[in-house]
């Protein structure tokens, strides 16, 4: 009995230091750096300050971080398994949030005193179903466009309820993210382009539908000199910021565009700025560098990987944290119009980094879990 | 069949995974690309921006240099000024502020309706500084410092005031200051809202000099607006102190005594502000004229110049007007008494009022015949009283003629009808060239900018200006300096010492030891001069002289000169024959001009002098004692009466 137990725990033990010892430490050591990278720029974003920001991100950090080890040693199949509970489970409560939603703009779900966004999870659940799906689905003909129909609704579904929030940016990403990986599994390019042409010409009415602060923030990033001290505002700060950072930056803590309050949202979605203004050219290429690693390994995860749901997952994930990167950073840097993306694991702000530290999870969780292509 | 097509999945997930990699490369490409372009390519475009954002440009003003007069008498200067400033943002409530700040020291009502006028134009969306007052005095600054705790939105700020101790007596000489306009702006490397500059007089002339070297210092502000650290990074340096040849004790007996002439003073017991303009400049007394009406203080110009160094010692131009007014914010109800007042004392009647200098021009008339050789010493005219050419008839001031006489007996008593005769004989042409030869009719390099050139007509100035003919009806007119000549004092004081020296070509100056290489002569024989001035000294001497009863009485000190009385309007045919109307009796506007130009003493000349009284009747009896008194107080010697 005792040997029994003893060894059995041991077994257990021994599978779970194996799992360990799987888990790919590079992804760790970048989603670390990054993490740390946010604390000292949310210190100096609060003027050389632990609080309000720091601090927090930090705590968030590490209890992320335990969920993230959580997730990596769950086995796969789980996941799969969880996916189109997770997708309607998250579609349900964007729908709660239109309807009964806090904060100015109804994009907040309470859940025990926390904030969450849902739409930042839908993200993932979007991920999550498109994969069991293709993966489900048994035969795929190149060029035979029906079995495209129910996944580009579970895209456009929450996309535009998202968007309605209204919420561009990120309802922009689920949709981009959604049609990336229909592309990836194979959907047909004359179907591609169809599609294309139907966005370009549908253009006008999308417009029309748009909020009024929606447009100007196009028509502002088009020339942002038309409103100086209005929506143009942020861009020409934000550009002023980066341009002035010159190679090497300012130093830390001597952002004079941060430290004299010229920058917007200089803790959240233009953190970038803050970075770039005081550590210059070389600290801003490091995070795309680092970011570029990270989206590098997932990818090579995914390309390993042989079960199809892993490799579309891997895929997603990666995608996912490309278009924030890209979104985020060519916002700030006025190659995009302002529409509100996060850089993620950086900026401040608790569902955007719990999103990342998921997803980055389960890549893990497919790497120590699945077969692999020798 | 499920795993064939699980391969072919798998041969187009790679083919696509290979595609968005490219695409995922390519996007961070640009990316990359773009914050090369930015921070090394464009950084010094942002770092100035930067900059520009951090830092709050502003001109620091270096203390304005002092005027001064020759004996370092104070006529310019400047005194601590205190402003009282509102740091204004959205969410304070001004009508409180003002209200609370009322209740410790008293403000304006000028000063609140300017401030509530400034509150409407601002710009609201910016937090800005907005001045409440200019004139905080230091018992009100001490006031408000003490309980500062309870006004963290107000600021003071320390500057300088310019101050005129001096106030109107010499205000057309120093001119004044005012905010630099856009047409007079040097300093377009810094921020020049506020920074004052000489708009005027000497003010203006030695402006570089007064002003020194502006200072520059950086704020560094908020994206609020709020200073939050001060660098100066060019430190000023204070201006010269221009020292100028005036006496401000002569300017002063000068002033008062031009302004006096023969009006009565009466002292006012209380002094009241009532609205009639006589006391339009505050004093404490009336002036009144022999029939105990009240009149405004004379009008006009006296002028003193040193005749060795050609340095003006008391340029007086009345009425006059206090360049302090300008220090402050100018207020509109002064600026429109000064505007208002009919007798324009913004005008500078030393230097650009003109007038016909009358009989005070017959020394030219005469030294012009000399010199052409056409008369001399001896040449005799008969005055009859008039003097007919052609069918009009020329008169002389003497209705009954003064008989046979000479040139220094026509000087002596300034008989018309000799000039006439000498002016017929001469001819225009080289009476107008004696005439700029002794500083009529030209502008002087003189440190005011206000001048006027006068007129000096010749044959050849008719025929451009009118296109028709001199006549020699207009030569009589101007051999007794009516018709169109025109002179300024300044130009008259500038020939009586051009006289008094034997024939130097002296310039009029402000700045002492200009001159001191002395000046070329003027080439005119000086026996001839001799003889003219010999004339100017029976003018006062002699029993029939126009002023021999504004001797001054001491041999060693005696003046010289010449009186003018000028006719302002043509007395007609119909007028003379009822009789002239006396000058009181006429309007004051109709009334003659009295001039007097002079040196003294008269046998060592060192001083020359120009009165002229606008429309103060004759040059004998109004104008001559004035230039005495000057004269007398100048020498130290007793005034008496």
């Amino acid at each position: 009995m005792n040997y029994k137990n003893e060894f059995s725990s041991e077994s257990v033990l021994f599978s779970f230091l194996l799992k360990f010892l799987r888990i790919n430490w590079l992804i760790i050591f970048c989603i670390l750096i990054l993490g740390f990278i946010g604390v000292i720029s949310l210190y100096s974003a609060a003027g050389g300050s632990w609080d309000p920001w720091a601090k927090n991100h930090f705590i968030r950090l590490i209890f992320g971080c335990i969920l993230l080890f959580g997730i990596a040693l769950t086995p796969t199949y789980l996941f799969k398994k969880m996916s189109v509970l997770a997708f309607f489970l998250g579609l349900l409560t964007l729908i709660w949030v239109k309807f009964f939603g806090s904060g100015d703009v109804p994009r907040w779900i309470t859940v025990g005193g926390i904030n969450f966004q849902p739409s930042e999870f839908m993200k993932l659940g979007l991920i999550l179903i498109l994969a069991r799906y293709f993966e489900y689905l048994p035969t795929i003909r190149i060029g035979n466009l029906f079995p495209y129909i129910i996944p580009l609704f579970l895209i456009l579904i929450p996309g535009f309820l998202v968007i309605s929030q209204p919420d561009l940016g990120t309802g922009l990403t689920i949709i981009l993210l959604g049609l990336a990986i229909l592309f990836f599994v194979g959907i047909s390019i004359k179907f591609v382009i169809i599609c294309s042409v139907l966005l370009v010409s549908s253009v006008p009415i999308i417009w029309q539908q748009l909020y009024e602060y929606q447009k100007n923030r196009i028509l502002v990033f088009l020339n942002p000199e038309i409103d100086k001290l209005g929506s143009g505002y942020q861009i020409i700060q934000s550009k002023i910021a980066i341009g002035s950072g010159g190679v090497f930056g300012k130093g830390y803590l001597l952002g004079s565009q941060s430290k004299l309050n010229y920058l917007p949202e200089k803790h959240t979605d233009f953190i970038f700025t803050l970075i770039s203004e005081e550590f210059g050219f070389l600290g801003s290429m490091s995070i795309v560098f680092i970011f570029c690693l990270l989206i590098g390994v997932i990818l090579r995860i995914s390309y390993k990987t042989s079960s199809i749901f892993s490799k579309i997952v891997a895929f997603g994930v990666a995608f996912l944290i490309f278009l924030y990167l890209s979104l985020n950073i060519g916002m700030v840097c006025g190659l995009l119009p302002v529409v509100g993306a996060p850089l993620p694991l950086i900026s401040y702000g608790g569902t955007s980094l719990l999103t990342i530290l998921i997803a980055a999870g389960l890549v893990l969780s497919i790497n120590i879990h699945e077969k692999k292509y020798s | 069949m499920k795993n064939k097509n699980t391969i072919k999945l798998n041969k187009t997930i790679s083919r696509r995974f290979l595609f968005l990699s490219l695409l995922k490369a390519s996007v961070i490409g640009t990316i990359s690309w773009r914050l090369f372009d930015l921070q090394l390519i464009e950084n010094q475009k942002y770092e100035k921006l930067s900059d520009n954002n951090q830092f709050d440009f502003h001109a620091i003003t270096p203390e304005r240099g002092k005027i001064l007069d020759r004996k370092m008498r104070l006529i310019a200067g400047n005194e601590d000024a205190f402003h009282l400033i509102l740091n204004w943002n959205e969410d304070l409530n001004t009508d409180d502020i003002i209200h609370k700040i009322s209740k410790v020291i008293k403000l304006e009502q000028n000063d609140i309706s300017n401030f509530k006028n400034k509150m409407n134009v601002i710009d609201t969306s910016i937090p800005q500084k907005i001045v409440i007052t200019k004139k905080l005095s230091k018992k009100d600054l001490s006031r408000l410092v003490i309980r500062s705790v309870e006004f963290p939105e107000i600021s003071i700020f320390m500057s300088k005031r310019r101050v005129y101790p001096q106030g109107n007596m010499v205000g057309h000489i120093t001119g004044y200051i005012g905010e630099i306009s856009n047409k007079d702006n040097n300093y377009s490397h810094i921020k020049i809202s506020g920074i004052k500059v000489g708009k005027r007089g000497l003010e203006k002339f030695f402006e570089n000099e007064l002003t020194g070297k502006y200072g520059r210092k950086r704020n560094e502000v908020t994206a609020k607006g709020f200073v939050i650290a001060s660098h100066v990074y060019e430190k000023t340096k204070p201006g010269k102190d221009i020292q100028i040849s005036l006496d401000m004790d002569l300017q002063a007996f000068a002033s008062k005594r031009l302004e006096r002439g023969n009006f009565k003073i009466q002292y006012l017991n209380t002094y009241k502000n009532n609205s009639n303009s006589f006391s339009y400049d505050g004093k404490k007394y009336l002036y009144k004229d022999k029939n105990n009406k009240i009149v405004f203080p004379n009008s006009g110009s006296l002028m003193v110049m040193d005749i060795v160094s050609g340095e003006i010692l008391c340029s007086v131009s009345s009425p006059g007007f206090d360049p302090n007014i300008f220090s402050n914010e100018l207020q509109a109800e002064e600026w429109n008494i000064l505007k208002k007042n009919t007798r324009s004392p913004f005008l500078n009647r030393s230097m650009s009022g003109v007038y016909p200098p009358g009989s005070t021009i017959k020394m030219a008339v005469a030294l012009a015949a000399l010199e052409s050789g056409l008369i001399d010493f001896k040449t005799k005219f008969f005055c009859s009283g008039s003097r007919k050419l052609g069918n009009r008839e020329f008169h002389c001031w003497a209705d009954d003629g003064h008989g046979q006489l000479n040139l220094l007996e026509a000087i002596e008593q300034s008989c018309d009808v000799y000039f006439y005769e000498l002016g017929l004989k001469v001819g225009i042409n080289k009476i107008s060239q004696m005439m700029k030869k002794l500083g009529l009719g030209q502008y002087y390099d003189l440190e005011i900018d206000d001048k006027a050139k006068g007129v000096v007509p010749n044959k050849e100035w008719k025929f451009k200006r009118d296109g028709s003919r001199w006549s020699l009806g207009e030569t009589l007119n101007a051999s007794i300096g009516q018709g169109y000549i025109l002179t300024t004092p300044l130009q008259l004081v500038t020939m009586a010492s051009r006289i008094a020296s034997n024939g130097l070509n002296i310039t009029p100056t402000f700045t002492i030891g200009k001159n001191k290489n002395g000046f070329e002569s003027l080439n005119i024989n000086k026996q001839h001069l001799d003889y003219i001035k010999k004339a100017m000294e029976r003018v006062v001497t002699g029993k029939k002289g126009t002023a021999k009863n504004y001797k001054i009485g001491s041999k060693k000190f005696e003046m010289a000169g010449k009186t003018g009385t000028v006719q302002v309007v043509r007395i007609s045919k119909a007028e003379r024959e009822e009789g002239v109307v006396k000058n009181e009796d006429r309007e004051w506007k109709k009334r003659d001009h009295a001039l007097f130009v002079g040196y003294a003493p008269a046998n060592n000349p060192k001083y020359a002098i120009s009165v002229v009284v606008e429309h103060g009747g004759s040059g004998s009896s109004v104008a001559a004692p004035i230039a005495r008194d000057v004269f007398k107080h100048l020498f130290d010697i007793k005034q008496t009466g």
